[in-house]
C-alpha cells in the first residue's frame, strides 16, 4: 500500500477529517486535512462517510480507514453542530454496560447493535472456515466447582 | 391494547395442537443475540417468515426425535421485547422456552426476573433454558455461576452465537424438551384454558337450540 492510515482523527473548525499516515516511497510521517464539505447537523453520516472514502482526492489515502470509523469520526463532527460537547458524543462512542437497551429509540438501538457486532463479526466462525464445527460442544466446569457471580451480589435480592 | 403491534390473536395457533408439532418461544433483552442464535443453529436452511405487523420472526425446521417427523416453530420477538413484555399470544401453546442474557451486560441478566415471571403467568410448567450468550467476548463467565438459573431450578447453558459454542445442543435440547413436554403435558393452564373453550362450546350450543326452537315454532304457525 502505498499511504500507511496511522491514526485518525477529526477537526472541527472547519469541519475536517485529519488522517495521520506513512507515505509508503519516502517512510515519512504525514498529515492530511480533508474538510467535510455540504455538511450540517441534519446529514446522514455513513452517505458521509462513504462520499468521503471514495472521494477522487482523498480514496487513495483512506484505503486502510474502515467506513465505519469514518462514520464514527462524521458522528462526532456532526454532534458538534448539533451543539453537543466533545465529551458527550465521546462517551456515546462508549458505550454504558449498564444501559437498557430497550429504552432506545430504533435509530440509537441499531447504532449500539453495529458496535456490538464488530465483536461479533472479528468472532464469528463461518461454514467456509477451515475449523468450522456446525455441532460445537464445550463442557465447562459444573455449577459446584463455578464461582460465585458479582452480578448476584447485589442489594435487590435476585 | 396500548401496543406498537396488531392483535396476535387473529393468528392460527390451533395447529400446535398436532402431535407432531411444537411452538419454541425466545424470550430476552434487545441485542442480547436471540435472533443470531437462531440463523447460527439453523444456518443456511433457514426460512424466517417476517410478521412485521405482529413484531415477530418465525422459523419453521424440520427434524426427527425417536424416529418421528417434527415440525418446530421457533417464535422469536423483533423489537416487541421493547415495550418490556410480549403479547399473551406469544406465549399460547409454547411447549418450551429459551430465555436469553448477554454476558456483557448486567441489566440483561436481572431482567431476566421480569421475562420469567411473566413467562410463567401464562406458561407456568413449559421446560425452560437459560442461555448465557456471547461467552466468546470473555470466556471467564463460564466459571462463574448465573445464580437465577439454580435459584428457579433452571438449566443454563453458556453459548456463542459468533463462535457457535453449544449452540446446536441448545436447541436440540430445547427441542426435546418441547417434546416431552407435549406428550406428559397435564399443564394446569392447559386444563383450565380446554374447560374455558368446553363451556364457550357449551353456550353457544344452548343459544344455537332455542334459535332452533325459534324457527320451529314459526313453521309450526304456518298455514
Amino acid at each position: 500500500m502505498e499511504y500507511v492510515a496511522k491514526r485518525c482523527g477529526v477537526k472541527f473548525d472547519p469541519p475536517s477529517i485529519v488522517l495521520v499516515y506513512e507515505d509508503g516511497k519516502t517512510k515519512k510521517m504525514r498529515q492530511r486535512i480533508m474538510p467535510v464539505r455540504n455538511f450540517s447537523k441534519f446529514s446522514d453520516c455513513s452517505l458521509a462517510a462513504e462520499r468521503l472514502k471514495s472521494n477522487a482526492r482523498h480514496s487513495a489515502y483512506l484505503q486502510g480507514v474502515s467506513l465505519q470509523q469514518l462514520e464514527r469520526l462524521h458522528g462526532v463532527l456532526r454532534d458538534r453542530l448539533r451543539g453537543h460537547t466533545l465529551e458527550q458524543s465521546l462517551a456515546e462512542l462508549r458505550p454504558d454496560p449498564d444501559q437498557d437497551l430497550n429504552k432506545l429509540s430504533d435509530e440509537e438501538l441499531a447504532r449500539r447493535k453495529a458496535h456490538m457486532d464488530v465483536l461479533f463479526e472479528r468472532n464469528r466462525k463461518r461454514k467456509d472456515d477451515p475449523d468450522f464445527v456446525y455441532d460445537l460442544e464445550v463442557e465447562f466446569p459444573e455449577a459446584d466447582d463455578r464461582g460465585t457471580c458479582s452480578w448476584d451480589e447485589s442489594e435487590d435480592g435476585f | 391494547m396500548a401496543r406498537g403491534t396488531s392483535d396476535l390473536s387473529e393468528l392460527d395457533q390451533e395447529k400446535y395442537d398436532a402431535d407432531e408439532r411444537v411452538k419454541i418461544i425466545c424470550l430476552g433483552d434487545s441485542a442480547v443475540g436471540k435472533s443470531k442464535l437462531m440463523e447460527r443453529f439453523l444456518m443456511d436452511g433457514y426460512r424466517p417468515e417476517q410478521l412485521s405487523t405482529y413484531a415477530l420472526t418465525l422459523y419453521k425446521y424440520t427434524t426427527t426425535v425417536d424416529g418421528k417427523a417434527v415440525l418446530v416453530d421457533f417464535w422469536d420477538t423483533a423489537g416487541q421485547e421493547r415495550f418490556q413484555s410480549m403479547h399473551p399470544s406469544y406465549y399460547y401453546k409454547a411447549h418450551a422456552c429459551i430465555m436469553v442474557f448477554d454476558v456483557q451486560r448486567k441489566i440483561t441478566y436481572k431482567n431476566l426476573a421480569n421475562w420469567y415471571k411473566e413467562l410463567r403467568e401464562y406458561r407456568p410448567e413449559i421446560p425452560c433454558i437459560v442461555v448465557a450468550n456471547k461467552i466468546d467476548a470473555d470466556l471467564k463467565v463460564t466459571q462463574r455461576n448465573f445464580n437465577f438459573a439454580k435459584k428457579q431450578g433452571l438449566p443454563l447453558y453458556y453459548v456463542s452465537a459468533a463462535d457457535g459454542t453449544n449452540v446446536v445442543k441448545l436447541f436440540k435440547d430445547a427441542i426435546k424438551l418441547a417434546m416431552s413436554y407435549k406428550q406428559n403435558s397435564n399443564d394446569f393452564m392447559d386444563e383450565v384454558m380446554r374447560e374455558l373453550e368446553n363451556f364457550e362450546l357449551e353456550q353457544k350450543e344452548e343459544t344455537s337450540d332455542k334459535e332452533d326452537n325459534v324457527s320451529k315454532e314459526e313453521k309450526d304457525q304456518l298455514p
